[in-house]
Formats: structure tokens, C-alpha cells, sequence
């Protein structure tokens, strides 16, 4: 009896709990008159945004949102970013808006009234719910898989700040620049085998990108055959046993930006380099440093 | 018991200041003339002339008042049933997550955070939701396993509440561990980083708040005769069964929800309870009120903190709980003269 009455008692409590969570209404109303500046796009949510013109006063919630506004020419039109944004150096000086620990200041968002938010894959859908009942438009990037989907990540950041051009001749520049790597590439038949640590926190099982990272596709497309390819997820721990067996010919340290030195990694005969990290591990722009950066440390012999 | 309404005035103006403080306290600065302006002019239904733009309005009415709202709901949820699980077990150890509520809210939680969700309504809350079913179902699994025939002894009780709590952290940890996304997310909700912001979640909490919470303090009376043990109390009349059922529901309906809500935050339900006692004796018939404003108060002095040490960073509020109110606990203890105040 008191087994039923429990669970009759749960099914009402969740009815309510529904209950409680019927969509907020808005304060803010946005109010945008159609013109013929009018941009309208689906984000990475599968929103649909729209500005009445381009916009003009954006806050950044991502490193890679920063650099990638930067990177088209909308710098100028930033005018708050997220903690970790420190590319390029003028989005240093802007006004912080927290990000670390997951959690922003939305009332400091707010008050810079902001025409858009542009927000990345490091921010939850809460968050961005949280900003759209303020009445604040979001922009959201999914993270591209591809370089084509970074470019085209980049168009879409042309557009929506009103630096179209800049961005189609950006696109066009880091394409030239990917073919210049990719010719160099296929002139060479060795493959090295790479160890990449993004994280050795725990030395006996160092993090180290997966198959589905963008950082594997760099690795592949630089001449290099990647260790964690053969693992299962695209951030993942790996055995130091197997890192043994596959004895790689040279060890990238990502985690160099961290303090980590050549110095501290036991390794045989490898070779073993640091790494700027912050080019590889987000997704704007610098992925295309990179994956230059990648092609001199993995066939320096291609470019002497 | 002369003076039985002092502690609930020393309380009372203790959450009334941590409330007006919260308010007024926040990464961008309104100065007190313009907060009551917006208080003046919302209760007029006019615009305040004070802030043009409606960005001020905005903070006050839309972030600060209903996170303070949630704060202090969910600080009162937290400190009640830790008071009410304390009587029950006769532990001073037993605090609102005791059989299970937190380690299995984490676990649901974490699931739902596994599935990609739609951009829409249901998937929004589907991560609240989800810690709320995780909750419930982890306590009825821990009651079920403790059950001896009709009866739940006490014993059982905590000993399947800590293997259930340990078993569901331990695969929490492990799909974290296996994520391919955002570990952050996950992380951040289990300690205690409220995820949704507006009055949605404050009138999600409160249905629960208000009926578990109404009935705990029914029970002050059968707390105090519980003490003296289960065979005693039966015989003085109180059915203690009953009572403990009704303690468990209650207890895991206000938590469930102020998890699912405000993710875990440790440490308020194990150590007002102690606070209040020290002050003001065990006597549940106040301690369970009084914990309860003092719950409410305490997490809202500390996420007052949580905003401000830092800002415009946020630190989890559940991280400051202890920090802040471990010392402030110890230095109770240690000022008290009493050999044994439990």
C-alpha cells in the first residue's frame, strides 16, 4: 500500500515539476523592422537568428568565437568576451564576461546590450536559452569537423557582422595555404608516427586526441599517422603500454602551454617538441597555423 | 523557553539582510537610488526613469531576484530535511543526500547530458527532469533494498543509501570519463552550478517546497519523541513506521527538486542543523524552522560571495558552501562549552 502510494506520489510531483517549467516570457521584446539589411540564419541549434542589420555590438562566449570575429575583420564591433579569449591581443582589453567554471555573468552581458552573442560549443544550450529570455540575440557555432566547415564558419561570421568580403578573402587566403601543405605532403612516402598529449596530468594514461578530433584530421593531413586514431572516442586516455609498442618517431606535447617540458616526458630515442596547443584545440581560424605548424614539426625535411 | 522567538528574529533579519544583499550585490553595479527606483516603478507598472534602456530592469528582475528566490528555496529544502534526516536517523552525520538523492540526480543528469537534445522546450528541461527521476528512483531503490517486511530499519537504511550512492557516482564518473563532449557541463552541474536561469526553475522548486517542507514541519513533535528510540516512541504513542515514511518522502520530494534545479550543493543540509542546535539547543519543533531560515540565509551569503570574489567569474556555489561554512562551523564547535551539544 504505501509502496503505491509512493510511486501515485512521484507521478503527481513530476506533473508539476512539468508544470513549473512552462517557457518564461520575455521582458525584452526584440524589436527588429525587416529592411533590406535584414540577415536570417540557422545556427548550430538549428535556431533561427535574425538581425535587422548587421550586428554592431557583440559579445564573444568562446576563444574561438573571439579569434574568429577578429579573423573576419569585426574586432572593432566586439565589445565583451569570455575569460579564456586572450587572441588575438586587443581582446585582451576587453570587457570580461567570466566563462571559467561554465559559468557567465549574464547580468554583465546585459548591460553591455549587446545586438548579438555569438556563443560556441564550450557553452550549453542552457546558457544560450538563458541570453534569449533576456531578450538578447544568440548565434551559436556548432564546431566544424571539417575545413570546409570552418570555412564556411567563417562566411557565416562575414555576414553576420557585415564583413563579408574580409571573410571570402580570408577563406580564400587559408585555402591557399592548406593546398601549400597538402602539395608539400604528397611529395613525400614516409608517414611518422605522432604522439600527441593534450593532457598528461595522469602520466600513466596521458589524454591524447582520437579518430573524429579535429586534431587527428590535422595530423593525417600534415604527413603524420596519429597514435590515438586507433582509439575509440575523439578525447581519450591512452595505456603508456601502447604508446610503447606503437614507439612513435616524435612526441608533440600539447600541454606545453601548461608548463610541461620536453624535459619532464620520459622517451626513449623519440623526439620530443612542444606544442602551441591553443592553434589545434580551437576551432577558428589558427587551426590552419596549426596545421602548418604540424607540417614543420612532423617533415621538417620539406621545408628546408 | 522564555525567549522562543528571539532565535527566529536573529534569523529572520540574518536572511532578510543575505536576501537585500544578494540583490543589490552583482558583477555590474546599480546604485540603491536606482534599484528602488525599478522596485517603485514595477510595483507602479510604469518604466523606471532611472534606466532607459529596461537594462537594469532586466538584471533585477530577470537574473538577481529569481536566482535569489532559488537560493533561498532551495537553501530551506536542504537544511530542512538534513535537520528532519538527523532526527530521523539519530545521526549527526545524515545530511539531505544521505540514501541517495544527490548521487542518483547526478546520475540522471549526467545521462540526459549524454544525449544530444533538440533546441526546444522538452530538451531544455530535460536535464532537470532527468536529475529528478534520477533522485526519486535512486531513494526507492534504496528503500526497497533496506524494506525488512514492512518495516525500514534505520541501519539498512544508511547502509543502502551509501552502496546506492556509491554505485551511481561510480557510473556517473565513468560516462564522464567516456563523454565525447563537454566535460565541463557535467562537471559544473555537480557542483552545484545552478544551469537554467528566469522564474522557471524558482516555480519548479516550489510546489515541493512548500508541501514537503509543510509537512516536515508537522513533525517536530514526533522528531523530539523519536529520539529517545524507536521502541520508546512507539510506546509513547508515536507510530514511527509512519513517521519515517513520511520524513522520506517529504525530505526526497524538497531535495529532488532543488537539485534538479540548482545542482548539488553540499554541505548547507549536513551543517545548519548543527549551527541552529549549537545556538539553540535540538529541540525539532524550532530546530526544523529555524534550519530551514538558516539554510536559506547561508547559501544566499554564499552565493553572494561565489559572485563576487571573482566576478564577472562565477565560482559553484557549492564549492563556497563548504569553504565558507566549514570554518564558521568549527568555530561554533570549538567556542561551545558543552562536552556533547548533540
Amino acid at each position: 500500500m504505501k509502496n503505491h502510494f509512493i510511486k501515485i506520489l512521484c507521478i503527481i510531483l513530476l506533473g508539476i515539476l512539468l508544470a513549473g517549467c512552462k517557457k518564461s516570457v520575455s521582458l525584452v521584446s526584440p524589436t527588429i523592422q525587416p529592411t533590406r539589411n535584414a540577415i536570417e540564419l540557422v545556427d548550430g541549434l538549428g535556431r533561427t537568428v535574425r538581425l535587422a542589420q548587421p550586428a554592431q555590438r557583440i559579445v564573444s562566449m568562446a576563444p574561438s568565437a573571439t579569434e574568429i570575429l577578429f579573423s573576419v575583420g569585426a574586432g572593432g564591433q566586439v565589445v565583451g568576451r569570455d575569460s579564456f579569449s586572450n587572441y588575438p591581443e586587443q581582446a585582451k582589453s576587453l570587457q570580461d564576461v567570466g566563462g571559467s567554471m561554465g559559468s557567465y555573468s549574464y547580468e554583465m552581458i546585459a548591460s553591455l546590450k549587446p545586438d548579438l552573442v555569438v556563443a560556441a560549443e564550450i557553452n550549453t544550450p542552457e546558457q544560450v536559452k538563458a541570453l534569449e529570455d533576456l531578450g538578447i540575440n544568440v548565434y551559436y557555432f556548432s564546431n566544424p569537423k571539417t575545413l570546409d566547415e570552418l570555412y564556411s564558419i567563417l562566411e557565416t561570421s562575414g555576414t553576420l557582422t557585415g564583413h563579408t568580403p574580409e571573410a571570402a578573402t580570408l577563406v580564400a587566403s587559408l585555402k591557399t595555404r592548406v593546398q601549400v601543405v597538402v602539395e608539400k605532403t604528397a611529395t613525400t612516402s614516409t608517414q611518422p608516427v605522432v604522439f600527441y598529449e593534450i593532457d598528461g596530468s595522469d602520466p600513466a594514461k596521458p589524454w591524447t586526441p582520437g579518430p573524429g578530433a579535429f586534431l587527428d584530421l590535422l595530423i593525417n593531413m600534415a604527413g603524420g599517422e596519429n597514435v590515438g586514431s586507433a582509439l575509440q572516442s575523439d578525447w581519450a586516455q591512452i595505456s603508456v603500454e601502447e604508446i610503447l609498442v606503437r614507439n612513435p618517431d616524435m612526441i608533440l606535447l600539447g600541454d606545453s602551454i601548461y608548463g610541461v617540458s620536453p624535459a619532464d616526458v620520459a622517451a626513449r630515442d623519440n623526439k620530443v617538441y612542444g606544442f602551441n596547443a591553443d592553434l589545434v584545440s580551437r576551432p577558428g581560424p589558427r587551426l590552419v597555423d596549426g596545421l602548418e605548424a604540424l607540417s614543420m614539426s612532423i617533415h621538417p625535411e620539406l621545408y628546408k | 523557553m522564555k525567549h522562543t522567538a528571539r532565535p527566529f528574529v536573529i534569523i529572520g533579519v540574518i536572511l532578510l539582510i543575505a536576501f537585500v544583499l544578494s540583490i543589490v550585490v552583482g558583477s555590474v553595479f546599480i546604485s540603491p537610488q536606482v534599484l528602488f527606483d525599478l522596485v517603485i516603478s514595477r510595483l507602479e507598472g510604469v518604466a523606471s526613469k532611472a534606466d532607459p534602456g529596461g537594462t537594469f530592469a532586466t538584471i533585477l528582475f530577470q537574473l538577481r531576484l529569481p536566482r535569489a528566490v532559488l537560493l533561498l528555496l532551495v537553501g530551506a529544502a536542504l537544511a530542512g530535511s538534513g535537520a528532519a534526516y538527523q532526527g530521523l536517523f539519530r545521526n549527526p552525520l545524515a545530511d539531505p543526500f544521505l540514501i541517495g538523492v544527490a548521487s542518483g540526480a547526478g546520475l540522471g543528469a549526467v545521462i540526459a547530458m549524454t544525449i544530444h537534445w533538440p533546441y526546444t522546450t522538452l530538451g531544455l528541461i530535460a536535464i532537470p527532469l532527468a536529475a529528478f527521476i534520477g533522485a526519486v528512483v535512486a531513494v526507492l531503490l534504496v528503500t526497497q533494498l533496506a524494506r525488512v517486511g514492512k518495516t525500514v530499519p534505520t541501519t539498512n537504511l544508511i547502509m543502502a543509501g551509501v552502496s546506492v550512492s556509491s554505485f551511481a557516482s561510480a557510473i556517473t564518473a565513468l560516462l564522464m570519463i567516456n563523454s565525447t563532449g563537454e566535460l565541463r557541463r557535467a562537471l559544473v552541474w555537480l557542483l552545484g552550478g545552478s544551469t537554467l536561469t528566469g522564474w522557471g526553475p524558482v516555480m519548479g522548486v516550489l510546489p515541493y517546497l512548500l508541501i514537503g517542507g509543510g509537512v516536515l514541519l508537522t513533525l517536530g513533535h514526533s522528531l523530539n519523541v523519536m529520539q529517545f528510540g524507536d521502541e520508546q516512541a512507539q510506546q509513547l504513542g508515536i507510530p514511527v513506521q509512519k513517521v519515517r515514511w513520511i520524513v522520506i518522502v517529504s525530505a526526497t520530494m524538497v531535495t529532488a527538486g532543488a537539485v534538479a534545479f540548482a545542482g548539488v550543493i553540499g554541505f548547507v543540509g549536513l551543517v545548519v542543523p548543527h549551527i541552529i542546535r549549537l545556538l539553540w539547543g535540538g529541540d525539532y519543533r524550532r530546530l526544523l524552522p529555524l534550519s530551514m531560515l538558516g539554510g536559506a540565509g547561508l547559501l544566499l551569503l554564499t552565493d553572494v560571495a561565489a559572485r563576487t570574489i571573482a566576478a564577472p567569474q562565477e565560482i559553484p556555489v557549492g564549492i563556497l558552501t563548504a569553504l565558507m561554512g566549514a570554518p564558521f562551523f568549527l568555530w561554533l564547535l570549538k567556542r561551545s562549552k558543552s562536552q556533547n551539544y548533540w
